[in-house]
């Protein structure tokens, strides 16, 4: 039996890949910022039914959602550079790589976001609308006082798994070449030929994690059932 | 650099080629993961002592690993283990003799297993407690209240999460290709090793991906049409 799996390895290896979690972080935060912004752009459009951008906006949307991840990662990698040439004449080949990450995700989540905005806005019932607008409420005042509190509480649990699913994908970001905690782990592997170890504490990083936002987003639940 | 419809063309017809395994990586962990997937969700619903909770803690803690995390761990301990697995077994075969692609293949199982348990296992507490009385107080056993009551009402509730996760299993069966298995993904840029065009590859990857999950989805919609005939009182 080969010597597989090392507990001393195992806790070497564990401030190296701590050290690039930073990297993993930062992916999440820029494509739950900004993906929020564009879900809500798009979310707007298709529920006002904008002529032309709505088409275009369905079209995105069943892309982003009909395509995996990993090649909507390896089509913003290869085609963003030939775009930025074609188009602007800029080169992009120094592109630090982890901006294509963030484009990839934030693009991602801005279809996938949208779409758990625009079924709970349409989950409340016309009736809450109309019953806004008979106090006499503007359109604006309408939304955010009476629709967007009963949206919210409608789109926190599939926001929640949608969260997790966003943390899980930015593992495959070092398929293009970042080094986060698995870009790292690979380089562990061909440093030491063992890599092991490296993988197994990423996975139990990411149960955690997992655990983490599950257990943060069942208290916010909680929070939000008021009135029920 | 620019747009080569040429190539374009190629990697379309290169990657069509590699469907079949792509088929048989969603298939098998669907097929798996149904069969698993309700076996699990009815010893969670009934609560059957010692199984349950283990179970229960299991798939949530299995939820939490990324299928590229799951598949670089099987895939290391199978290179590192399988010849002297064989060995001890006094089996003829080595590793060379089998497929990688049966690595992927349980990989996606398993994760197909754990998505597929929650939606069900969602469907059966969305019927109501009193349908599993009101059968056994007709005299039905268990196993008849589960089977002529409580399983026609749970499908058409589970359905359309079930789609969602024979839709995400496709979409999973394209990061296989980090342990090198050829599918339409990895086969699209088959012709791009010679030509370069990488990006030409990639988007056909993603037409035909895109283009797959269209028609699962429109397959899928006119079932829970068909289901949804049966259920005029609940909503």
């Amino acid at each position: 039996m080969v010597d597989l799996f090392d507990w001393d390895r195992f806790f070497t290896n564990i401030p190296q890949i701590v050290a690039y979690l930073p990297v993993t972080f930062k992916i999440v935060f820029y494509a739950t910022l900004f993906g929020v912004i564009l879900a809500l752009v798009v979310a707007v459009i298709r529920i006002k039914k904008i002529p032309i951008l709505q088409q275009v906006a369905g079209i995105y949307v069943s892309f982003m959602r009909g395509t995996p991840m990993l090649v909507q990662l390896l089509v913003v990698f290869y085609g963003i550079p030939i775009v930025m040439q074609q188009l602007f004449n800029i080169n992009v080949n120094r592109w630090d790589k982890i901006i294509f990450v963030y484009i990839t995700y934030i693009l991602n989540q801005g279809a996938f976001l949208s779409e758990i905005f625009r079924c709970s806005i349409l989950a409340i019932p016309t009736g809450q609308l109309e019953a806004a607008y008979s106090v006499g409420l503007t359109q604006f005042q309408a939304f955010r006082r009476i629709i967007l509190p009963q949206a919210v509480r409608v789109a926190v649990p599939s926001f929640g798994s949608d969260f997790i699913g966003l943390f899980q994908n930015t593992s495959l970001a070092f398929l293009i070449g970042v080094v986060d905690i698995m870009g790292r782990a690979k380089t562990i592997g061909t440093a030491t030929k063992h890599v092991l170890e490296a993988y197994v504490f990423i996975a139990i990083f990411f149960i955690i994690i997992s655990l983490l936002v599950k257990g943060a987003f069942y208290l916010l639940d909680k929070k939000l059932a008021y009135g029920r | 650099m620019g747009f080569n419809f040429i190539y374009f063309y190629d990697s379309v017809r290169s990657g069509i080629e590699y469907l079949p395994n792509t088929f048989e990586l969603t298939f098998i962990p669907i097929l798996v993961g149904l069969c698993l997937g309700i076996l699990i969700a009815v010893i969670r619903v009934y609560r059957i002592p010692f199984f349950a909770p283990l179970l229960a803690v299991l798939i949530t803690l299995y939820q939490g690993i990324p299928l590229v995390v799951a598949l670089m761990i099987y895939h290391l301990l199978f290179m590192a283990t399988f010849n002297n697995f064989a060995a001890v077994l006094h089996l003829s075969i080595s590793m060379a003799d089998i497929n990688t692609i049966w690595i992927g293949i349980f990989a996606l199982s398993l994760h197909a297993t754990c998505y597929m348990e929650e939606s069900i296992k969602g469907a059966f507490f969305s019927v109501d407690q009193g349908q599993y009385e009101a059968g056994y107080s007709v005299g039905l056993t268990r196993l008849q209240t589960l089977r002529r009551i409580i399983i026609p009402q749970v499908i058409p509730v589970a359905l359309p999460m079930l789609t969602n996760n024979i839709v995400g299993t496709i979409k999973g069966s394209s990061i296989v290709m980090v342990i090198g298995i050829t599918e339409v993904l990895a086969g699209s840029v088959v012709p791009a090793s010679k030509t370069y065009a990488f990006f030409e590859g990639y988007i056909a990857a993603a037409l035909i991906y895109w283009i797959f999950t269209i028609l699962v989805e429109k397959f899928a919609r006119r079932i829970e049409k068909r289901g949804d005939k049966y259920r005029r009182n609940l909503v």
